[in-house]
């Protein structure tokens, strides 16, 4: 356990470093990289004094560094040229819908996933494994955004059933239950893409761990107790399967926040995906290493909690 | 382990599959040229044009063919597929199989790094430095093989370790063979299998990657890259130009299919456990 927080810590290490060093080491301008492309329009002489003063970049890299982590512990992220607001709060904004669309997309997927793999593993070899077991392979060549685009181009721009983009309908002074509705039209395709992309990584693991169970000596101790086959399926193999399905939570995580950067994109969902998009663009560098690093410290920080609920869970994990 | 690799792949179901689209992709790239009359960064007036006998699949909105660039783009995508597979699958043999060989604080040092490495979320890494990079495609190449070779690593090192007190390596070592020597002679060629499968699994990895910062916009605008045009084609999602967002999206599709599925059957190879009984 030591080990593993000790990966965390230099992982969080790195992390804080990269994000310190990418614009100061690469040739041109550090102040262009740090602040953005967009800042060099707004520039007059006096800014620039103020920026340089601000940055110590007329100092000594450490001198910079430890300049660099006495604002991140203020939690000033910067200010951005491009939205003309400051980092933090342009985050903040935009964190609300990435959190809604990942967290439902984790437990929506890990649900289904989980309850398709027990089905499956349970019928092994039979025409209803098979069936699944190739569909969501199939399903898992699909790049996530291409999924979108797919969902994009049948239910909202041939069908129109769903929103073509955004989170809300503007301007329309919805309040209460007509809100959340409206919340939910706009969230089912970009949820529904998150979910078919992420759904067979749990499933496909709880499948193996199914198929290892059912060898177990229990299950046919369950069996010789004449216990139902539901019975059987959901409380004796089930519980047992979803240790691991666990442990991986925390590495899909990552996978799933990486994911919904893309999908958020193809649906203009204006989440933490879309304000990556628009500072690409823009090069609005302040922007992505503050989201840089919230999620990479999100994603850190889950794992680490995973890995300590594990042992609690599990006693055989030394 | 000496495994006849195109037997094992011929004789699965999914190994075969992945094996003909493979093939049919790879020429595909190789004669986009004779396949269509168009070049694919050749502009013309007629813009978003839907599919006809001149234009099978229609033009974008700058006037080009949209199925010479499909095709042309299967280049761009397999180039950086094969590149990152060797340069990963290498990267992670060299350094798990030395590690594993000299031991002591070097192997401590590379394996710290490969499981702080496998913490950090890799594509935002990614993200992040093609940012500032603006990556071609060989700089491309080395960042996502930089981020790929850390599991592999892991995987060699432990085949390596077991592989090490084998009667074979021991009686190499009282002929006085060195190391290096012994890491070139009998471990590589052993570790053969894995290194293989690796291979097909930073191939695919790589597919997607490239793809997906294309789509982000990170990387010359001037690449023929079916992420390129996906991200293009969604702006003019709403004029419903299914032909222009479909073919891209399905070619890369099936490209990530056919590493998936030759990965699906060679991990059965290098796995004795999960192979299926022939007669059973």
């Amino acid at each position: 356990m030591k080990k593993k927080a000790l990966d965390y810590l230099l992982a969080f290490i790195i992390i804080i470093s990269l994000n310190f060093l990418l614009p100061r080491l690469l040739p041109g301008d550090p102040l262009a990289a740090i602040y953005g492309e967009e800042a060099l329009i707004a520039m007059t002489s006096e800014l620039e004094a103020e920026l340089i003063e601000r940055f110590g970049l007329d100092k000594s890299l450490p001198e910079q560094f430890i300049i660099y982590l006495s604002s991140l512990l203020k939690a000033d992220l910067g200010y951005s040229y491009y939205y003309e607001t400051s980092v933090t709060k342009l985050i903040l904004g935009a964190l609300p819908w990435t959190l809604l669309l990942v967290g439902l997309g984790l437990v929506l997927s890990t649900l289904l996933g989980f309850i398709l793999g027990l089905e499956s593993g349970w019928n092994r070899g039979r025409w209803q494994d098979k069936g699944i077991l190739t569909g969501l392979m199939l399903l898992n060549g699909f790049p996530d955004f291409f999924i979108g685009i797919l969902l994009l181009l049948v239910f909202a721009v041939s069908l129109g059933i769903f929103p073509l983009s955004g989170a809300l309908t503007p301007y329309t002074g919805l309040s209460g239950f007509a809100l959340v509705r409206d919340i939910l039209w706009h969230l089912s395709l970009p949820l529904a893409a998150v979910v078919l992309s992420e759904i067979t990584a749990s499933y496909l693991l709880t499948r193996t761990t199914v198929i290892t169970i059912l060898g177990e000596p229990f299950i046919l101790t369950a069996r010789a107790k004449g216990l139902k086959d539901t019975a059987i399926r959901y409380r004796h193999v089930g519980k047992n399967s979803l240790l691991p399905i666990l442990t991986r939570t925390g590495i899909r995580v990552g996978r799933i926040f990486a994911g919904a950067i893309f999908i958020e994109i193809v649906f203009a969902y204006p989440g933490l995906g879309v304000l990556i998009f628009n500072s690409l663009m823009a090069r609005d560098y302040p922007v992505l290493q503050g989201i840089f690093l919230l999620v990479a410290i999100g994603v850190l920080a889950t794992n680490f909690i995973v890995d300590l609920l594990y042992k609690k869970i599990d006693p055989r994990v030394v | 382990m000496h495994v006849d690799y195109f037997n094992c792949v011929k004789k699965n179901n999914m190994g075969r599959m992945g094996l003909i689209l493979l093939v049919i992709i790879s020429t595909i790239a190789i004669f986009a040229p004779l396949l269509t009359f168009y070049h694919p960064a050749e502009t013309s007036p007629n813009t978003l044009q839907f599919p006809s006998a001149k234009h099978p699949l229609g033009t974008n909105d700058i006037g080009q063919d949209i199925l010479s660039r499909v095709l042309y783009g299967a280049r761009t995508t397999l180039v950086v597929a094969f590149l990152v597979g060797i340069t990963s699958t290498l990267l992670s043999a060299f350094l798990g199989g030395t590690a594993a060989l000299f031991g002591g604080l070097y192997e401590r040092i590379v394996m710290r790094i490969a499981d702080v490495f496998l913490t950090l979320p890799s594509i935002l890494v990614i993200i992040l430095i093609t940012s500032y990079v603006r990556p071609g495609l060989l700089m491309l190449v080395i960042v996502i093989s930089a981020f790929s070779w850390q599991g592999g690593a892991r995987v060699i090192r432990a085949q390596t370790l077991s592989l090490k007190n084998k009667a074979h390596i021991a009686a190499a070592r009282t002929f006085g063979a060195g190391n290096l020597y012994i890491l070139r002679k009998h471990i590589l060629p052993d570790l053969g299998p894995l290194m293989v499968a690796g291979f097909v699994q930073h191939a695919r990895r790589a597919v997607f990657m490239e793809a997906g910062l294309a789509f982000l916009g990170i990387c010359d605008p001037t690449t023929v890259s079916w992420g390129i045009m996906l991200n293009r084609a969604l702006e003019f999602a709403y004029l419903n130009v299914w032909y222009w967002l479909l073919p891209p999206g399905l070619a890369l599709s099936l490209t990530v299919l056919s590493f998936t599925f030759l990965g699906y059957a060679l991990e059965e190879t290098v796995n004795p456990r999960l192979r299926v009984k022939e007669n059973a």
